[in-house]
């Protein structure tokens, strides 16, 4: 009996503790991490993260096969949802990659029982597959289209997801074998990309169209609200990836010490329970949220950069703002070009050649006209880098030493370029410059035609077309209705086909090559380089197509601007506003208020 | 002294106050400045990059210069001249077209042409008037004048509903019952006697059109969907929001001072006008004042 009520009682004090120490966690306050960017995304379905703004948030909310590293630059690959890098066969055309068996899609009615399963092999085929189901109005198809062996054939077929794909084969649940037509190197980078972010089948298929706006993952967070002002991601509970490894990260002391990062080595990541990221598209209204302490995060507008800044060469920020803030002066993991229509051939490629001689003086031109320098001072504060060609300074490709007189401004020179070859107002073509519809870009017009202007190219050679969002300006340079548009690049992966691929004759409007360049010696070399593996002779081969590109003026470029990142001291992070680098946000630490 | 106010009576002219000669002089001087413009003495390098960023008022630039370095005065001056270009045109359009169909409807009123028009005018009017330029925009695919027809066709609408009344209050008036015994056509009738009794109504409707013309423009230059090829108020000021987070006030400064400046001057003037022109106005004005001097 006396044991009896022992025993009562001692389960009766379990109970009591387990039910404090329960209400002791529900009284937590989560952590929140509030993160803003400057515009919201169309669509979080995975076959439409094309751009920055869905990037960042299907990279959180869905896995990739691989991912970039949290702090090593260059960026470097390393596995996510694989287990490891790739095996690739000596031929270059096969490759087997080996899931880990602990990645679980999150909880949501799609599944039965509303409990989310183990990721397989099978829902990378069906992820992939689908870019190639026209229904799914895919925009990252042209990844993979002609390099997987049999993915056409099987579109043509139907794209049935229950009929097998020749090249594309789930041998086991944790194995993936894909085979291709030609050796591509760049398939890792690829499979980094939000593009390739894994779906499960039972989700596309509860939700349909509705899909875009509600996300089923296995990625660290799970999306809680979306609205046209924020969305909110909670922590997905069956995320698990172990402790966060530092120095596997790229971590180094010299660059990452005074940020705070240590404190979360060798711990479980997320380590924030709930991720709210805002959309807000005007500079001054998020750097007023900021300063309100709304959001958690700031990339300086350039109006504001003389306030937070102590200097430009070298960058170093006020002291008042070094004492409240973690600073962080990035160059971006791309760039900004002017770009000329060549299918126009008032201005580009012409079949008689004495015209299409004259044709290439004027965009030469036009090139010497314009002032990098001073579209960097004026809109960047200086703080951007100018370079020839496309080949932006972040990658290993990078010429330093190449000729940059293609970025010199020179009007005397331009003009007398303009009339060796008998070009004056009465001769000279008029060009329809395209812009979105805003007050930098409009600025930025006058500031180009102004240059235009000064080595005499008359103002109304040059007619501005303003578009009223970013989607009709795209459209306008797919069909070919701008002769002349600047336009950013941002890199998806770290290599310079990336870029240079904006020049490839197949990939004329609408595809990627907006400026319709067609020159088959480019297409040849650049086919070559696609199929070598990082060497010497590939990098000769970017650098000679980068000098091609100079050579028959097809841009006037290029840009890369650095951004200038403010966030509060007690948030540890090292935040990345590029397509590489949206992963950072998992990462993200939020220090105990003292 | 007492009035019958059925019976017109002539007023003596009266002294115009030195406040009444400010507002003309202040749009005097805006139209030499745009007349200047057009003529090409001054301002036609608005677009012209001449001095440093932000660079503070010296001789080069007597106002400063703005975030390109362009001449801050020469944009202002030039933008009075896109001011004006865009009020006159409307002013003239939307009172021509406005007068015009107006006099018709209160000619024939009562009839299906005059339901005709005063249905258009409801229709036009119950549209907001930015959706609607925006609309018409769309539809002309970004057309330089899309805004100038907007305008046009959305401001026309209260000159004429203004002219009906007046020509449906004229034509109860003896000069046009025997204008109509006399055998005149409807068109003489409202060409020979409706309007030319109305000029004042439309002078002073045109005068209060060129000014709410003037500041739609430069709200919607400012929103981006204003002047295309050219420089406006509103597009210095959608600017300005940008310099003052540099610290740059300049911009819109002079952009607030110019436009204000001109809207003040034009409603004065319109006000001034009305009170000069109208002889009901002139007859309320001399009762009131009347009725002033009688209170105890």
């Amino acid at each position: 009996m006396s044991f009896a009520r022992t025993a009562c009682a001692t389960i009766a004090a379990l109970l009591f503790l387990a039910a404090c120490e329960h209400s002791g966690t529900e009284g937590e306050t989560p952590t929140v991490y509030r993160h803003a960017i400057d515009g919201m995304p169309a669509s979080l379905d995975p076959a439409h993260a094309a751009n920055i703004y869905s990037a960042t948030l299907v990279v959180n909310l869905y896995d990739t096969l691989f991912r970039y590293r949290y702090l090593s630059r260059p960026y470097e690959l390393t596995p996510n949802l694989a287990r490891g890098m790739p095996d690739v066969s000596e031929d270059g055309h096969v490759w087997t990659i080996h899931l880990r068996d602990n990645a679980r899609f999150a909880d949501d009615p799609a599944f039965p029982g509303g409990r989310g399963r183990a990721v397989t092999a099978g829902d990378v085929v069906y992820s992939l597959g689908r870019h190639f189901n026209p229904s799914t109005r895919s925009q990252g198809a042209w990844l993979w289209r002609g390099k997987i062996a049999g993915l056409e054939d099987w579109m043509e077929a139907g794209a049935d997801p229950d009929q097998p794909i020749a090249g594309l084969r789930a041998v086991d649940d944790r194995t993936l074998v894909i085979e291709l037509t030609e050796p591509y190197p760049q398939l890792a980078h690829t499979l980094a990309m939000a593009l390739a972010a894994v779906v499960p089948r039972e989700a596309v298929e509860h939700y349909g169209r509705e899909f875009g706006v509600r996300p089923v993952g296995s990625g660290p967070f799970q999306l809680e609200q979306l609205d046209e002002s924020r969305a909110v991601l909670e922590r997905n509970p069956h995320f698990d990836r172990g402790p966060l490894d530092l120095t596997a990260e790229g971590y180094d002391p010299q660059r990452h010490d005074q940020l705070g990062l240590q404190a979360l080595d060798g711990k479980n990541y997320p380590f924030i329970d709930r991720l709210e990221i805002h959309f807000i598209t005007e500079p001054t209204a998020r750097w007023s949220s900021f300063i309100a302490g709304e959001v958690d995060n700031v990339m300086v507008p350039p109006e504001q950069s003389g306030r937070v800044l102590a200097s430009t060469h070298p960058v170093s920020f006020q002291p008042d703002i070094e004492r409240d803030y973690h600073t962080l002066a990035e160059p971006e993991a791309g760039f900004v070009l002017y770009g000329f229509n060549m299918a126009n051939e008032a201005i580009g490629h012409h079949p008689d050649e004495e015209i299409d001689r004259a044709n290439r003086a004027l965009r030469c031109a036009m090139r010497q006209a314009f002032d990098w320098q001073e579209r960097n001072d004026t809109f960047y504060q200086g703080l951007g880098q100018v370079f020839p060609g496309v080949i932006p300074p972040f990658l290993d490709a990078f010429d330093p030493t190449l000729d940059d007189r293609s970025t010199a401004h020179a009007p005397r020179q331009a003009r007398r370029l303009l009339d060796a070859h008998d070009w004056s107002p009465e001769t000279l073509p008029r060009l329809t410059y395209g812009l979105e519809s805003s007050v930098h870009q409009r600025q930025m017009f006058e500031q180009f035609r102004a240059r235009m202007a000064a080595a005499g190219i008359p103002n109304e050679q040059l007619r501005r077309r303003a578009f009223a969002n970013f989607g009709d300006f795209s459209r306008a340079i797919a069909g070919g209705e701008l002769d002349l548009f600047l336009i950013g690049w941002t890199m998806a992966w770290p290599d310079a086909l990336y870029a240079l691929q904006l020049f490839y004759g197949p990939n004329a409007a609408p595809g990627a090559n907006s400026f319709n360049y067609s020159n088959p010696e480019f297409d040849r070399l650049f086919e070559h380089a696609a199929r070598l593996d990082d060497s010497d002779e590939r990098t000769a081969l970017y650098r000679r197509l980068n000098e091609m590109v100079i050579d028959d003026c097809v841009h006037i470029g290029s840009l890369s601007r650095t951004r200038l990142h403010l966030w509060p001291r007690h948030v540890l992070m090292l935040p990345d506003r590029e397509m590489l680098g949206g992963y950072f946000l998992r990462f993200v630490g939020i220090e105990a208020a003292p | 002294m007492t009035e019958n106010p059925a019976i017109p009576v002539r007023d003596k002219p009266q002294p115009i106050p030195a406040s009444g000669w400010i507002a003309p002089l202040i749009v005097l001087a805006y139209v030499i400045a745009a007349a200047g413009v057009w003529l090409g003495f001054w301002a036609d390098g608005w677009g012209d990059i001449t001095g440093d960023m932000w660079a503070a008022p010296s001789s080069d630039h007597w106002l400063g210069t703005n975030r390109l370095g362009q001449d801050i005065l020469s944009r202002a001056v030039a933008a009075t001249a896109t001011a004006f270009e865009i009020g006159l045109l409307v002013a003239v359009a939307s009172s021509v077209m406005g007068g015009l169909l107006g006099a018709v409807a209160g000619h024939y009123n009562g009839s299906r042409l005059d339901e005709l028009i005063l249905w258009l005018k409801g229709t036009i009017d119950a549209i907001p008037f930015y959706l609607f330029v925006v609309a018409i925009a769309f539809a002309l695919q970004g057309h330089a004048m899309a805004m100038h027809l907007a305008m046009i066709v959305a401001f026309w609408t209260t000159t004429a509903r203004i002219v009906r009344a007046e020509t449906m209050r004229i034509g109860q008036t003896g000069f046009i019952q025997a204008a109509r015994a006399g055998g005149s056509t409807p068109a003489r009738i409202i060409v020979r006697h409706v309007l030319p009794n109305l000029v004042h109504v439309l002078l002073v409707q045109a005068t209060l059109v060129f000014v709410a013309a003037i500041k739609a423009e430069v709200v919607l230059s400012f929103l981006g969907i204003g002047v295309q090829d050219s420089i406006s108020w509103g597009l210095m000021l959608a600017e300005a929001g940008q310099d003052i987070m540099a610290g740059q006030y300049m911009n819109f400064m002079v952009a607030s001072l110019a436009l204000f400046g001109l809207v003040m001057a034009g409603s004065l003037l319109a006000d001034h006008m009305q009170d000069r022109l109208d002889p009901r106005s002139r007859h309320r004005r001399t009762t009131s004042l009347t009725r002033r001097q009688h209170q105890p």
